[in-house]
């Protein structure tokens, strides 16, 4: 069974993020570049997938990016345990969902992968529809925020989250790309062994530039709050003053 | 005077050879394990070795310290009557052979001043522990242990038959039989000490007398990111090995639980429990593979839970170093792979950013002088103050600043500073930590001297280090600088208000450092209506946060987090004081939810804090 | 033409669909088009009479017995055949969990871009679309250069309080071609795991819980608030993880979403996955002791405090 995962470099949660001076992107000098946390989850699920399933299957991952920004996903993929790595080289800034995920299917046609994993989605640009478009073009069955797995043969069942703690199980057959919600299990950390022995592993670079995009930034900028915000403070007691009035007064929901 | 036939007194050399053959037998074998484990025995400094042997066995400080100073009184007791009774017991069984050593009137003189009272001493010492054991049941000891009845009985058979025969009760069989029971109790000793804790009696003196100076005392695990696939397959099959210092605390641990009852993280319901979890578990794994490869059999739940305070090595009576969380989650991490959750992103802070937090911007770092060559001092920060992980503690180091700086002396911070890795090294990460290590080492080796206000960064900066590189400056701790500040007379403090002021001893600092006395130089000259919480000083009750646990505190499980502010709170005091930032953040936690209604809220200080208020 | 598509979620239209109604209304306002409104998938039926009440163009129903189930193959082809038949400029829909599930598979089939998440749109030139990017810290605005797109909609970016009644001018029904092998999946009926009868969508007044009371044992005293004020207690996501709450009491993108007269949050943070679930509240009044909170961003009243000390109190006001 061959089962790639999709994983995405992204600025890490405390970076600062500033815009840069072309005013369409963000300033990267600055940034700390990690695993897109949901992606870990997706390399973890198949991780056990291959565990469990044995034989000769074998997981890939694959990530798609610039250089500098994105080679430690991959060396962190290999070290936690896949079994090599597809690394496309896109020095461009592309944020275009489709875009990207045309370079994904060009480039990942010929492996004919029984699965596609991917995380929900980025915490960067926060999409979620990579690996949706990629089952589409690759011609595979597809579902999203699988919370739980089952790999039964050739078909795959998947538990799906829905909103406000609602469920639905889905049965899919190979191939198929499927999208990993945060929580399905607990990532692994890299052992001493897989981490020195990431270095041993394949990886292949593919070089690609891509075609222009449908849909692109026009500009990024600093939200603003327009929202006026009455500030309440001081000691306990003349805060819960305050908020009677404002509850019986103001708001009156209270009487 | 007894005669004895041929018939007996081959009986009685089969008996004891039987006796002593079986004893050493399970002696070597257990000696044979011993000497398979990693590292050297330590014999350094052998004059300070022999007299932590007297001051522990001999004067029982240890034993007889603290709760339980009566129980170790009793022991004491029967510990001496063993001694005494040596002489007795050779010329017992010399008596066999029509070769006693004492005369009759010799023997009757040691009978009055020796004999006779410690035979009641020992009894009485014997009698004390059983009701103590099996009728009080204290949970340490653990359930009903048939050797301590069986030793009990002995012991106190040997006091009876040597008073019947001192006294001459009995006459003719009679007679005979007591001296028979007396012997076969004797003997009996020798089939029961092997393979049951009271192989104490004869491998704790040699225990104390190796035991390792530093606690704690894990050996270092280098890696070399270049190493072979087999040098690296050696590594990993080491991390499953104890060192010959732990496989003999292993067979020398005599079960008193002792270090479970301190340890924080059984007393806050944790499942932690060091006599079985650290210790005992072992033992029979080591037996049946007749190795020292049994780190896999420590119990993995009950290894994270470690805050790794040493409360458990410090109070063991026989010399044993307890803790193990060391070697069994750097067993987990590194062959492994397997880190909780709550942790893995805390490692990758590391990784990536050289901090705990993941931070980029520091509001101290900015605001501090830079070192530079011409300045006294190095002010190392630590992530903690670094990046406000209590913002309250910001205030407290610009405290000591301000110290510094009435003192006169020059000091800077390193803009590059990462972080010592304590979390890192605790958790077992060795890889994280070594990243840290190196690139920490080659700044400081250009500087002289350091202080810092976190004893996690000191115990590295200037311990841990040492094991992996040469360590060319020298740290001190602040309260260190403190106190020598107010010795040297560069700084003086005026007693300040009369409110009630006590010192919780930060582990790292009372156990680790072995420093208690400096804070205390400090807040005493601060504060006159200072006072001891108790278990104080190097009985120091952990706070909580040690062994990287400060990242899992909000996790929501158990209270080894709650218990020393619990404590702080009970003690009724104004204000607490501490020397370790850590301890003053899960002070100011845990006091705060506490503290219960109509009481006041203690207020938290650092040792900085108390006496910049109060300099002159 | 602007396509609005209706969402069925267990027999009511989506409350996202909607909002997406109401902005495909503003659409066709601002860039002078017609608008239609498709209804199609699970039990058209259900939702045909609530539809009927929105103002548009057309209403356009669209019925199959193998898109009686939701499935991303069967939903994807139907609406990529309505799409190619009717070649609308923009399709507009809410941001749910099913439109992430399926409607990227249409921008694949039919080469269409899929602009996802938008929470405001300006027509002025363009029209442009705005996004938040990098958890919220930045906004970006996107152009199309394609001919076509699709658009989903954050919850509250538009509000269905603008929704204009009225009905639509006239009611078709699109012929769905489908046969087995365009569906390859096999979907079991949707589940709840720990059922209430709790609605927090209905809820008028809500007292939210987060990290910031600390401890479980903190949690009668916000419950006792919420019995103060009659109002219905919901929490971030955090407090469910960790067993304080049951899941559906959550708030969030994975919870519920909800637009209450008042929300009223103790001890929450305002992350971004928990603001989405009610941002759309009439009135939000926080508190929270730390005061870059980013909760404190769409408050309207910032109460910056510890929350430990003032509920007690509140409550004992309240309870007079």
């Amino acid at each position: 069974m061959k089962i790639a995962v999709l994983t995405k470099a992204i600025p890490s949660y405390e970076s600062s993020i500033r815009v840069d001076s072309s005013g369409k992107w963000i300033d990267e000098a600055v940034v700390n570049y990690v695993v897109n946390e949901s992606d870990s989850y997706a390399l973890e699920e198949a991780l056990q997938i291959k565990e469990n399933v044995g034989g000769d299957s074998e997981v890939v991952v694959v990530t798609l990016g610039s250089e500098a920004n994105t080679s430690k996903v991959i060396k962190d993929g290999l070290a936690k345990g896949a079994d090599r790595g597809i690394f496309i080289k896109n020095e461009s800034t592309t944020t275009d969902p489709l875009t990207v995920a045309k370079l994904f299917a060009d480039n990942l046609q010929s492996e004919n992968f029984d699965l596609i994993f991917s995380g929900l989605q980025s915490d960067d640009m926060g999409s979620g529809q990579t690996g949706v478009l990629i089952g589409e073009l690759l011609e595979m069955s597809t579902a999203t925020l699988a919370i739980e797995t089952q790999v039964e043969g050739d078909r795959i069942k998947v538990k799906r989250e829905l909103e406000s703690g609602w469920f639905q199980w889905v049965s899919l057959p190979f191939p198929s790309s499927i999208s990993i919600q945060s929580g399905i299990n607990e990532p692994r950390y890299p052992s001493l062994k897989g981490i020195m022995g990431a270095k041993r592993k394949e990886l292949n670079t593919l070089e690609v530039s891509p075609a222009n995009q449908s849909q692109s930034f026009v500009n990024l900028y600093i939200p603003k709050n327009e929202k006026v915000t009455e500030k309440i403070e001081g000691d306990v007691d003349s805060i819960v003053v305050k908020i009677m009035d404002i509850l019986k007064n103001k708001l009156k929901v209270i009487s | 005077m007894m005669q004895f036939s041929i018939v007996e007194q081959i009986a009685l050399v089969v008996f004891l050879l039987s006796g002593i053959s079986f004893f050493l037998y399970h002696l070597l074998i257990r000696l044979k394990i011993v000497l398979k484990g990693k590292s050297n025995f330590s014999i350094d400094e052998l004059p300070k070795r022999i007299k932590r042997v007297f001051d522990e066995v001999i004067l029982h400080k240890k034993v007889a310290s603290g709760k339980r100073k009566s129980a170790g009184i009793l022991h004491a007791l029967v510990m001496y009557g063993f001694i005494f009774f040596g002489l007795i017991t050779i010329n017992h069984f010399g008596m066999a052979f029509g070769l006693p050593i004492f005369s009759d009137s010799i023997k009757h003189t040691y009978f009055l001043f020796f004999g006779a009272p410690w035979a009641i001493l020992c009894s009485i010492g014997i009698l004390g522990l059983a009701y103590r054991r099996f009728v009080i049941k204290p949970e340490a000891l653990g359930k009903f242990s048939s050797t301590s009845a069986i030793v009990s009985v002995f012991i106190v058979t040997l006091m009876v038959t040597y008073l019947i025969d001192e006294f001459h009760i009995l006459s003719g069989t009679a007679e005979k039989f007591n001296w028979w029971l007396h012997s076969g109790v004797i003997g009996g000793f020798l089939f029961l000490i092997p393979q049951s804790k009271h192989m104490h009696l004869v491998l704790s003196p040699f225990n104390i007398f190796l035991r390792p100076f530093e606690v704690p005392s894990h050996g270092a695990i280098p890696i070399d990111m270049e190493a072979s696939e087999e040098e690296l397959d050696n590594l990993l099959l080491d991390l499953s090995r104890l060192s010959k210092d732990q496989a003999l605390d292993i067979f020398t641990c005599v079960e008193c639980g002792r270090c479970t009852d301190v340890c924080p993280a059984n007393r806050g319901g944790g499942i932690l429990d060091p006599k079985y979890h650290f210790i005992l578990d072992l033992k029979n794994p080591m037996l049946e593979s007749g190795d020292v490869d049994v780190v896999d059999k420590i119990n993995v739940e009950a290894g994270w839970e470690c805050t790794t305070c040493q409360a458990c090595t410090e109070v063991c009576p026989v010399g044993n170093h307890v803790e193990k969380a060391d070697e069994i989650r750097s067993f987990q991490v590194l062959a492994e792979g397997d880190v909780p959750q709550e942790y893995q992103k805390l490692l990758r802070n590391l990784q990536e950013t050289g901090n705990t937090e993941g931070s980029s911007a520091s509001e101290l770092l900015n605001e501090l002088p830079v070192y530079t060559a011409d300045k006294e001092l190095v002010l190392w920060l630590g992530c903690f103050a670094k990046h406000a992980m209590d913002p309250n503690f910001v205030s407290s180091v610009r405290n000591f600043v301000k110290i510094l700086e009435s003192a006169g002396v020059t000091y800077g911070v390193l803009s590059n500073e990462q972080c010592s890795g304590d979390p890192a090294n605790k958790l077992g990460d060795k890889l994280t930590y070594q990243l840290l290590m190196d690139q920490n080492v080659e700044e400081l080796n250009k500087v002289k001297n350091v202080t810092t206000m976190c004893p996690h960064c000191v115990v590295n900066l200037q311990k841990e280090y040492k094991k992996y590189h040469e360590i060319k400056y020298e740290v001190k701790h602040h309260t260190q600088v403190i106190s020598e500040l107010l010795e040297e007379g560069r700084i003086s403090i005026n007693p300040g208000s009369l409110e009630k002021v006590t010192y919780h001893d930060p582990c790292n600092l009372s156990r680790t450092l072995d420093e208690v006395s400096a804070p205390r130089n400090a807040i005493k000259a601060a504060a006159p209506e200072f006072f001891e919480l108790d278990e104080s000083g190097k009985e120091t009750l952990c706070c909580g946060a040690g062994g990287a646990l400060w990242w899992k505190k909000d996790s929501g499980e158990g209270r080894t987090h709650l218990l020393r502010a619990e404590q702080v709170i009970e003690s009724k005091a104004d204000t607490v004081v501490t020397g370790c930032n850590f301890c003053y953040g899960m002070m100011n936690q845990g006091i705060g939810p506490l503290t219960p209604e109509g009481q006041e809220e203690i207020k938290v200080k650092d040792v900085a804090d108390i006496v910049a208020e109060n300099l002159s | 033409m602007i396509l609005v598509v209706l969402e069925n979620q267990r027999g009511k239209i989506h409350p996202f669909s909607i909002e997406a109604v109401a902005a495909g209304q503003k659409f066709a306002e601002k860039l002078n088009c017609e608008l239609s409104i498709l209804c199609f998938g699970e039990k058209v039926d259900e939702l045909k009479s609530q539809a009927q009440s929105f103002k548009a163009n057309k209403l356009i129903l669209a019925q199959h017995a193998m898109i009686d189930t939701y499935s991303a193959d069967g939903y994807s082809k139907v609406l990529s055949d309505v799409i190619s038949e009717l070649s609308p400029k923009y399709v507009l829909m809410g941001h749910s969990y099913m439109v992430r599930d399926f409607l990227p598979r249409v921008s694949a089939k039919l080469n269409i871009p899929f602009v996802s998440d938008i929470v405001s749109v300006d027509f002025n030139g363009g029209p442009h679309f705005s996004k938040q990017v990098f958890n919220a810290k930045l906004a970006t605005s996107i152009e199309v250069s394609a001919e076509q797109s699709l658009l989903s909609f954050q919850s509250a970016a538009f509000s269905s309080d603008d929704l204009k009644e009225g009905g639509p001018d006239t009611e078709v029904q699109f012929n769905v071609e489908l046969s087995d092998h365009d569906i390859k999946s096999q979907s079991e009926p949707e589940f709840q795991e720990s059922s209430s009868g709790v609605d927090l969508t209905a809820a008028e007044l809500i007292v939210s819980i987060g990290r910031g009371i600390e401890s479980e044992d903190n949690l009668p005293t916000m419950q006792s608030l919420a019995d103060a004020m009659g109002a219905e207690v919901a929490s971030s996501r955090p407090v469910v993880d960790m067993g304080w709450l049951p899941p559906y009491r959550q708030v969030g993108s994975s919870g519920q979403v909800v637009s209450p007269k008042l929300y009223f949050s103790l001890g929450v943070s305002g992350a971004i996955q928990h603001v989405v679930g009610m941002k759309g509240s009439k009135n939000i009044l926080a508190i929270n002791k730390d005061e870059d909170a980013p909760i404190f961003e769409i408050a309207d009243y910032a109460v910056i405090g510890d929350v430990l000390e003032i509920v007690p109190k509140l409550t004992e006001e309240l309870n007079k």
